[in-house]
């Protein structure tokens, strides 16, 4: 950059002072707070009393707890496939040249991600409502009455139940992001591949899918983060009910801190979200580098690491010698 | 290596953004949605609402002091909402209490925080936490103890024993808010019954009953002639978990229990696993999962749901609290329903031996003073001159002779002046039936919060009593710190 136009240090900073003193007031100083107060018995008001690892102690032994956190694994599994998988379903329809109107298609698509998660709450609530329900009217129906059931008092169900609103309001939202991805492939491409024979499945999973494995990547990073720390339209529709049929670990958090005013075992289970959330997402990372990887590219990672092996060995072996 | 370390600081930064506070895929909406008006931060309600104009009492009648030295600001936290005062006596006489109050003296300023019910609960627990109480606040009697003990709140036992109107206070009101024998609050709002079958007297007497039945062995045979018709028999609703501990059990509790046990529990000598409560769980559990007395869906509906069955007609009684008969009293204005409509205590368990018609009843909020405020004492007087005018005479006298309810204060009610209706819920609450005490008024919410989730998947039968009461019994045993 020309000497003249370049910024002085001090300008750039000013710019990012703001920026970084929200990022830190609004991220950091929550995170610290809480990992502070963790260590704290602590039911509200002035008093808390240190008592060292007792929080975590019984962090690892809360059952309910551990119980919130598989149900949120169970969201972040069955929203990777509901979500991500279908909105790529939907995007390779869209992107088809048979598709007509397919502005409207994206419109439409993507108008639930921009309803609030409390309305669309109420909303499926009353699809599952037992006396008044879609699901149960059209059950009937079609003359299958004997299926109908009180939906949310389900417990081996609600999970799923509860799944299928999330999955409903995100398809547009990842739709929108894989769209972008998979417009900047080129359609030299994907013709040469028809050319050559390729069918529609096979360009989506040997052209398609590896090129934009890195945009893939980012939806999967969003949706783990944004499923790790579900609340509000669970919150709505069950409250984490029937019992803990349906509980989260943010709502568990939020029940800790102000139903129970046991604030520093909540803040405890905040910590305990935020590091369970990084590992999550960490591993589903590892795990998505390895799948997205085919095998002649493992093998040849493999190879190469081997040579970089022997070349360093080599060098070792040549500067003893010496 | 300075370099890696700051990608790896940001790399981190960037993950607890997404996994903890920072952006969201979805849109947001923080706020869970309030179950009994909509969330609202309002401006201080005016005084000239409908009801005020009728009977609207002058500020200088129950003031307990004109002449107050503090001039200042006054921060005052409550949830009469606008919408919760529509047909609620209680937020209706506070608000234009209030309001007169603040008429009265000009010198000093009100600054309201209005919200929802369960937004209050969540915000002033929050405010404790941060040691940040505004100066005048609803309590709630289960925080009593707790925030008493951490000195948040103030002493209010010499004023409330000093007040001009001790003799008209019903002292029963105070001792939710009670701790080591001192008074933290002037117990606010109505006394109503959290517990009341509201039945359609002309459907049970198809049924074959002249009036709802006194033992649950007669209602199990009147859901026969009900289920027959495609009627629910009792509409409950329990979604938000506090229902069948509020409306329920903390009535039928006493059956089995008598007074003792409870009063037990409240001194922290108490055990939830003692038989007689296990056995009140275990009848909560045979009524809701094998008989068809309820509504198949009362986990998954609201309490304002299942009076909507009974206003509807698709159940012939309905179980709730007070602000239930109030809705239900609206609601059914010019309809001939509102005229069979009557009033009963919960029936008599087989197996239980404590009967005396007990329905649950109580003032579960106080005004109480923030311990902050009370370090200007021209700032405290005129803070308790505020408590006493809100719960005083002027309160009682104005939701007396407009709802025919009753608050801290005693009052005279003409019931003459009132519809059937009115009379007959009056009587209920006030004269026919013993009192006992509602559970969560007392104790501590982390107790409740246990056995409110745990009876839901209890009354679902996929839990026993047993497990519940024990659960109950060792968070009771961690909030004693034992």
């Amino acid at each position: 950059m020309l000497k003249s136009i370049k910024p002085k240090k001090w300008v750039v900073a000013a710019y990012l002072a703001v920026p970084v003193a929200l990022y830190v007031f609004t991220v950091f100083a929550p995170l610290v707070a809480a990992l502070f107060y963790s260590f704290f018995e602590w039911k509200g008001g002035p008093v808390k009393t240190f008592n060292g690892f007792a929080n975590y102690a019984q962090l690892f032994s809360d059952e309910v707890f551990w119980s919130s956190f598989w149900h949120n694994i169970f969201l972040v599994i069955v929203c990777i496939i509901g979500q991500i998988g279908l909105a790529f379903i939907v995007v390779l329809l869209i992107n088809s040249k048979v598709t007509k109107l397919q502005g409207i298609h994206r419109t439409f698509g993507f108008f639930p991600s921009t309803i609030s998660a409390v309305c669309i709450g109420f909303i499926w609530q009353m699809i599952y409502d037992s006396k008044r329900g879609l699901l149960n009217y059209f059950l009937e129906k079609i003359g299958r009455g004997d299926l109908q059931k009180v939906w949310l008092n389900e417990p081996r169900l609600v999970m799923l139940l509860v799944s299928i609103p999330l999955i409903w309001q995100f398809i547009g939202y990842y739709m929108v992001i894989l769209l972008s991805a998979v417009s900047s492939i080129s359609t030299e491409v994907l013709e040469s591949a028809e050319i050559d024979g390729a069918t529609g499945i096979q360009r989506a999973r040997y052209i398609v899918l590896p090129l934009i494995k890195n945009t893939l990547l980012v939806c999967i990073t969003l949706c783990v983060a944004g499923n790790m720390k579900a609340f509000d339209n669970i919150y709505v529709m069950t409250s984490g009910g029937p019992g803990y049929s349906s509980m989260v670990m943010a709502m568990y958090g939020y029940k800790v801190s102000f139903e129970q005013s046991n604030l520093g075992y909540g803040s405890c289970i905040s910590v305990g979200i935020f590091v369970l959330a990084l590992a999550v997402i960490g591993g589903s990372q590892i795990l998505m580098n390895y799948f997205m990887t085919d095998s002649y590219d493992r093998q040849e990672a493999k190879h190469l690491k081997q040579i970089e092996k022997e070349r360093k060995q080599a060098i070792k072996a040549r500067k003893a010698n010496r | 290596m300075k370099k890696k370390v700051v990608s790896i600081l940001l790399a981190t930064s960037m993950v607890a953004t997404f996994a903890g506070c920072g952006s969201d895929p979805a849109p947001a909406a923080e706020a869970p949605a309030a179950e009994e008006a909509p969330a609202a931060e309002e401006e201080a309600p005016e005084a000239e609402t409908p009801a005020a104009e009728e009977e609207a009492p002058a500020a200088d009648d129950g003031a307990a002091s004109g002449d107050l030295a503090y001039s200042g600001n006054i921060s005052i936290m409550h949830f009469s909402t606008s919408e919760e005062s529509e047909g609620n006596g209680g937020s209706d006489g506070f608000r234009t209490c209030l309001a007169n109050w603040q008429n009265e003296h000009g010198s000093i300023t009100l600054d309201e925080e209005v919200l929802a019910n369960d937004d209050y609960k969540t915000q002033i627990a929050t405010r404790a936490a941060a040691d940040d109480l505004p100066d005048v606040f609803l309590l709630q009697g289960m925080n009593t103890i707790s925030w008493a003990g951490q000195g948040l709140v103030y002493d209010l036992t010499d004023s409330i024993k000093n007040s001009p109107y001790a003799g008209d206070y019903n002292m029963d009101y105070l001792v939710p808010f009670t701790a080591d024998g001192k008074y933290y609050a002037y117990p606010a709002l109505t006394g109503g019954t959290c517990t009341v079958v509201i039945y359609d007297e002309a459907m049970w007497k198809e049924a074959g009953f002249d009036s709802f039945p006194t033992t649950w062995a007669d209602v199990e045979k009147a859901a026969e002639y009900f289920s027959g018709q495609g009627i629910d028999t009792i509409a409950f609703g329990n979604s938000g978990q506090w229902q069948m501990n509020s409306c329920f059990v903390s009535c039928l509790g006493y059956q089995y229990t008598g007074t003792q046990w409870f009063s037990d529990i409240i001194a922290g000598t108490g055990n939830f696993e003692a038989p007689e409560f296990v056995a009140a769980l275990t009848e909560t559990q045979r009524l809701f999962h094998d008989t068809n007395i309820f509504n198949k869906d009362f986990n998954a509906v609201s309490n304002e749901d299942a009076r909507e069955y009974y206003i509807s007609g698709d159940a012939a009684a309905f179980i709730g609290g007070n602000w239930d008969a109030s809705y239900i009293q609206a609601t059914l204005e010019g309809d001939p329903k509102k005229d069979t409509t009557k009033f009963a205590v919960l029936p008599q368990a087989a197996d239980a031996t404590k009967y005396e018609k007990f329905q649950n009843i109580g003032l579960g909020y106080g005004m109480a003073i923030s311990a902050k405020a009370a370090s200007d004492p021209d700032k405290l007087a005129a803070c308790i001159d505020l408590c006493q005018y809100l719960t005083g005479p002027a309160f009682s006298e104005y939701v007396g002779a407009n709802y025919a309810l009753a608050g801290f204060c005693s009052s005279d009610v003409d019931l003459s002046a009132f519809d059937q209706y009115t009379q007959d819920f009056y009587n209920f609450s006030y004269v026919d039936n013993k009192g006992c005490e509602i559970y969560d008024s007392y104790v501590d919410g982390s107790v409740w919060s246990v056995l409110n989730t745990e009876m839901q998947e209890m009354v679902n039968g996929d839990k026993d009593p047993a497990t519940v009461a024990a659960d109950t019994q060792a968070a009771y045993k961690a909030y004693l710190g034992q």
